[in-house]
Parts: structure tokens; C-alpha cells; sequence
């Protein structure tokens, strides 16, 4: 037995697995209010926000072959969703997250409902269309939504005595590590599912599957309604802890669409939890270099085509190394 | 809004002749899409971007050169073409080696990596100012009440002029047969001797210069810039959901009924909501024609 096999075994022993993971979630919990610096804990929300987006886009690309090219637009339709239903009726953001939840969960029912029993990229094109129709209608309709004005969107009130104003950075990074938790606990239970070895076997094989009796369209429809139905609950946490919505294309068009794509490939599809540590990399990455500008986005591009070409599996192909 | 001008034969006959420009442009797009979707089995998403250094070449050809228009229309599909085959040679190719059964999903994200990437490019090399040339030819013609100008004739006739070359070329040279061969059986056209990745090559730079070519006989209408690509991409893909996906003269029907349709919606309504229209008028395709308006019944898409 090589060395190199050796070391792997010892590295992927059980309790040396659960220290591991017990570093981890001490990092993500203990980091920010150690180093207690407003910029250190901006970052951290945003890069647990891709990652939690990138893991999302994994549960229908990774487990189900599902291709959505309009994702920034369900995320769109739960910011909005949320912030216009606390802007126009007084409703808390608190019951927001579930209303934005249903707003990006129905249109992805419905998006799904049209395309889902066409070849796959039909789905990638209509998600496409839906949602650039969805940021022009908002754009087209400054009376309601403020378009291009941009809406200001209320801040989360206090809950149980916590305090939530804006300002209070740490609470927001907890309250999105709580109800990423929450999201990631979901996904996995999902996958690990009867439910989820369906969506397995359709992507292996959709034909073979529904020869033995599965309705392929039903589980595809199940996992595209729940992910857009998660993207929607965090979409609405961006909306309230952001505080401001425009239908810019950098914030709900194809750019924003292709940095999650891109964090979703480099973390590794098929993995759920490669998307973290692919969030927290790229977002590491452009916070550390500034000044980079458009070259950020031609780095994303050079990322996508080098993971196609050489790295298929994404961060993911380390793992046997260090997990 | 008053619904009489509906009828009004002026602008009836004005809008359908700038819905048939239009038209031109998508039908020209749509053709390079189905044209690579048919071949390779590619979901361009660059295919914008193409469009994009088409009005570049277009404008430093005609405007900074000084050249005729023709040889900038030229020199944007020549230059479509090298860029393609250096694109399908460099980038597709050896995916298509790797990829096997994830070719679908996986060529179409290597196609945004590439998207992204000439875009930012295009950004960081020309600046984000808009280079356009405002009139090409001058002149016009009147019947009665309808005005058609010389120039956006002559981008109709050489659009129809491309076209009917590309025909002529798929329908009657040794290579044109070789692709329709490859289009209908790859294995087969591989017995029989054909290389195809040759025809793969060759389709995908063909492609290519049709987007480089529709931007550079459009630049009157879109001037060069780094984003100038999108709107006709997103056209584009609409159109040849309309024809139904890999059907060419579909591509062609498609790009016109686009064309006429949004001339219309622009002029009934506020511009803004022309980007509504289209997605609106595609998910009723799909709903209720999904394998496009001009396929055969019955092909399952």
C-alpha cells in the first residue's frame, strides 16, 4: 500500500471526518464575531449567500440534470415578492421569507408545469425568458415596484427581543447561517430520499427510468418546485437585509445567473456542499483582488470552461485528498 | 391609442417592412443556431457575442478604414468564421472528447464561460462607448404614403442575398452534402467516409460568420458595443424556438414572424414592454405547440 493511499485513509477516518467538519462549522460560526470587522462579516454573508445559491442550483443540476439559465430571476421573484408585500401592505419580513418562498415556488411550478416534459434545454431557455419578462415587467412598472428607481425594502423588525436593524451585521450573518442550515438539512434529506434516488435515476438514465414505472416529468417538477421554492426564502433574505431592489442585470440578470452557475460547477455538481466552499473561494478571491472589475467576470467565464475541459467534478475532485 | 391606425394600409405596409429588417436580422441569427444546435448538438450561447464582433469589425472596417459597406459585411463573416473554427478547434472539440452523455448541459455551459468572457473582453478593450455608423446608404423610396429607405432595402436584399448562398451551398457542393449528411446521421456519415469533425469545424464557423455577418449589416440600427450581442441572442433563441429546435427554414419562417410581431408591439405599445412581449408569445408556443410553429406534427421535441 503506497503512502499516498495510506494517508487518504487516515484522512477520511471517521472521527478525523467529524473533527473536520466540527473545525469547520466553528470557522463559520466563530470567525466573524472573533474578528469583529463590519467588512470581514459583509463578506462572509455574501459568500454564504453564493454558496447556499450555488447549492440550491446543485439540488436541480447536479441531482436532476435540470438546467436554469433565469435563476436570478426566482430570486428576483422572492426579493420582490417580499419587499413589495412589506412595502404596500404592511406585512412582516418575517412572514416574508415564506412569501417570497412561494412567489420564486410558483414560478417555478409553473415554469416547470410548461417545459419540463420537453427536452432539457427548453427548460434552460424558458427559465431564460421568464425571467428577464419578469425584470423588464418590473422595470416597466416603476408605479408599483419603482423599477430602475429602485424600492426600498423595510429591515427585518426585532424578533425575541434580538435586534435586527440594519446596521447589526452579525445577527443578519446569523440569521442567514441559521436558515442556511435549515435549507442545506432540507436538500439533504431530500436527496438521501426515496424521492431524491429518483432524481438519481432520471438523471442517469430518464428512459430506463420511466420504463420501470416512474413518472420522470413528477420528480423533475418536485425538485425544480422546491429549489425555486428555497431560492425564492433566500431571495427574500436578500431583499430585507440588503435594503434596496433594482432590476439591474448585475442584480437579477443573466451576470448574477452565471456567478451562481459558476460557483455551482466549481464546487462540484452532484455534491450539495461543494458550492460552500466554492462561495466562500470566489467570493474570497474577488474581495482579495478589488480591483479587478470586468477581468472578475472573465475570470468566471476562463473557471466555467476550464472546469468543463479539465475538472468536471469541480472542488469536489480534491476531496478523496483532504476529506 | 386610437385602434384605427390598425388598419391604416401606411403604416400597416411601414411596420411590416421594418418588422420584415427585423425579421432579417433573427432569420440570419436563427440560421447560425439551428445551424450549430443541428450539427453539434451545441446550445450556442456565445452566438450574441459573434453578433457583437461583427459590429466591431463592421465599424472599424467601414467607418475607420473607410472601405465599402460590402467588404466590412465581408470581412465581419470572414473574420466570424476564423474566430469559430479557432473556437470549435480550441474549446468544443475537446470537450466533445470528454464530455459523452453530459454533451448537452455541458457544451452549453462552456458556451457561457464564453459568452462571459468576450463580452468582459470586448469591455476592457473597446470601452463601453458606442461605435455606430447612422446612415450606410442614403435615399429612399415612396409609394404614396409609405417611405422605405434605400438602406434598410439593401439590408433586407443582401440579407436574402446571404441566405440564398448558404442554400446554394448546403444544397448543391460536396462539403454542403456532407453536412446535411452529418446532420442526419453522424455515425452513418462517418461510414460512409465523411470526416465529421471536419463538418463540425466547418458548421460551427459557418455559424458563426452568419451572427458576425447580421451584425455588421445591422449596425445602422445596433452600433458596436460590448453588450450590443444580448437582445439579438435572446431574439434569436426565441426565433428558432418558434421554428422548432435544429429546423432551419422554421429558423427562417420564425425570424420573420418575430420580426413583424414586435414591429407591431413596439409601435402599439411602450418600448419597454417589447421584452415582454417576446418571452409571452414563446410560452405559448411551448404550451401549446412545443415542437415549434413550422415543424411536422407529431416530433416529439
Amino acid at each position: 500500500m503506497s503512502a499516498a493511499v495510506a494517508a487518504a485513509e487516515v484522512m477520511s477516518s471517521r472521527p478525523l471526518r467529524v473533527l473536520k467538519v466540527a473545525v469547520l462549522l466553528g470557522l463559520l460560526v466563530g470567525v466573524p464575531p472573533l474578528v469583529d470587522s463590519p467588512y470581514i462579516t459583509t463578506v462572509f454573508i455574501a459568500a454564504l449567500m453564493f454558496g447556499l445559491f450555488g447549492a440550491i442550483y446543485d439540488l436541480m443540476i447536479g441531482y436532476a440534470g435540470l438546467t436554469n439559465f433565469g435563476y436570478a430571476g426566482f430570486i428576483a421573484a422572492g426579493a420582490y415578492g417580499s419587499a413589495l408585500a412589506s412595502f404596500h401592505y404592511g406585512i412582516s419580513p418575517w412572514l416574508g421569507l415564506l412569501i417570497g418562498g412561494l412567489c420564486g415556488g410558483l414560478m417555478g411550478f409553473l415554469t416547470g408545469v410548461i417545459t419540463l416534459r420537453l427536452r432539457g434545454l427548453y427548460l434552460g431557455l424558458t427559465t431564460w425568458f421568464v425571467a428577464e419578462a419578469l425584470r423588464f415587467t418590473i422595470a416597466n412598472t416603476p408605479d408599483y415596484t419603482r423599477g430602475v428607481l429602485g424600492l426600498a425594502v423595510d429591515p427585518f423588525p426585532d424578533l425575541l427581543g434580538i435586534d435586527f436593524s440594519r446596521g447589526n451585521l452579525l445577527t443578519h450573518y446569523y440569521l442567514l447561517v441559521a436558515l442556511g442550515a435549515l435549507i442545506m438539512l432540507a436538500m439533504w434529506l431530500l436527496v438521501r430520499s426515496k424521492i431524491g434516488l429518483a432524481f438519481r435515476a432520471i438523471r442517469e438514465d430518464q428512459l430506463a427510468t420511466e420504463s420501470l414505472g416512474l413518472n420522470a416529468t413528477k420528480y423533475k417538477l418536485i425538485n425544480f418546485t422546491v429549489a425555486c421554492f428555497l431560492t425564492g426564502v433566500l431571495g427574500s433574505f436578500y431583499a430585507h437585509y440588503l435594503g434596496i431592489l433594482s432590476p439591474t442585470p448585475e442584480e437579477f440578470g443573466v451576470p448574477r445567473t452565471v456567478e451562481i452557475l459558476t460557483v455551482c460547477y466549481v464546487g462540484g455538481r452532484g455534491t450539495l456542499f461543494g458550492s460552500l466552499f466554492a462561495g466562500f473561494l470566489l467570493i474570497g478571491f474577488q474581495e482579495y483582488f478589488r480591483e479587478l472589475e470586468a477581468w472578475r467576470l472573465v475570470m468566471y467565464g476562463a473557471l466555467l470552461i476550464l472546469v468543463m475541459l479539465f475538472a468536471p467534478k469541480g472542488l469536489a475532485g480534491l476531496k478523496k485528498y483532504v476529506w | 391609442m386610437d385602434p384605427s391606425l390598425l388598419a391604416d394600409p401606411a403604416i400597416l405596409s411601414e411596420l411590416i417592412f421594418q418588422g420584415l429588417v427585423r425579421g432579417a436580422m433573427y432569420a440570419l441569427m436563427g440560421i447560425g443556431l439551428s445551424l450549430i444546435f443541428g450539427i453539434l448538438g451545441v446550445v450556442n450561447f456565445a452566438h450574441g457575442e459573434f453578433f457583437m464582433l461583427g459590429t466591431y469589425a463592421m465599424y472599424y472596417v467601414s467607418a475607420v478604414l473607410g472601405l465599402p459597406f460590402l467588404a466590412g459585411i465581408a470581412a465581419a463573416a470572414m473574420m466570424l468564421f476564423v474566430v469559430g473554427v479557432l473556437i470549435e478547434r480550441g474549446l468544443i472539440e475537446p470537450l466533445r472528447k470528454r464530455a459523452g452523455r453530459d454533451w448537452l448541459l455541458d457544451s452549453f455551459v462552456l458556451t457561457i464561460g464564453l459568452m462571459v468572457i468576450l463580452q468582459n473582453l470586448a469591455l476592457l478593450g473597446f470601452g463601453s462607448r458606442r461605435r455606430g455608423i447612422t446612415t450606410m446608404i442614403e435615399g429612399s423610396l415612396t409609394f404614396g404614403d409609405v417611405v422605405i429607405t434605400y438602406e434598410r432595402l439593401a439590408i433586407l436584399a443582401l440579407a436574402v442575398v446571404i441566405v440564398g448562398l448558404l442554400a446554394a451551398y448546403i444544397k448543391l457542393t460536396d462539403t454542403g452534402k456532407a453536412i446535411r449528411a452529418t446532420a442526419q446521421h453522424p455515425e452513418a456519415a462517418q461510414t460512409l467516409g465523411i470526416d465529421i469533425n471536419r463538418i463540425y469545424t466547418i458548421a460551427f464557423g459557418i455559424g458563426a460568420a452568419l451572427a458576425g455577418a447580421a451584425g455588421a449589416l445591422l449596425i445602422s440600427i445596433f452600433p458596436a458595443f460590448p453588450n450590443v450581442g444580448y437582445q439579438p441572442v435572446l431574439k434569436s433563441f426565441a426565433v428558432v424556438i418558434l421554428g422548432g429546435l435544429g429546423n432551419i427554414p422554421g429558423a427562417i419562417a420564425g425570424g420573420f414572424v418575430l420580426g413583424i410581431v414586435e414591429a407591431y408591439a413596439i409601435f402599439f405599445m411602450s418600448a419597454g414592454w417589447q421584452s415582454v412581449i417576446t418571452p409571452l408569445i414563446i410560452v405559448l408556443v411551448l404550451i401549446f405547440r412545443p415542437q415549434g410553429l413550422f415543424s411536422a406534427q407529431g416530433e416529439r421535441p
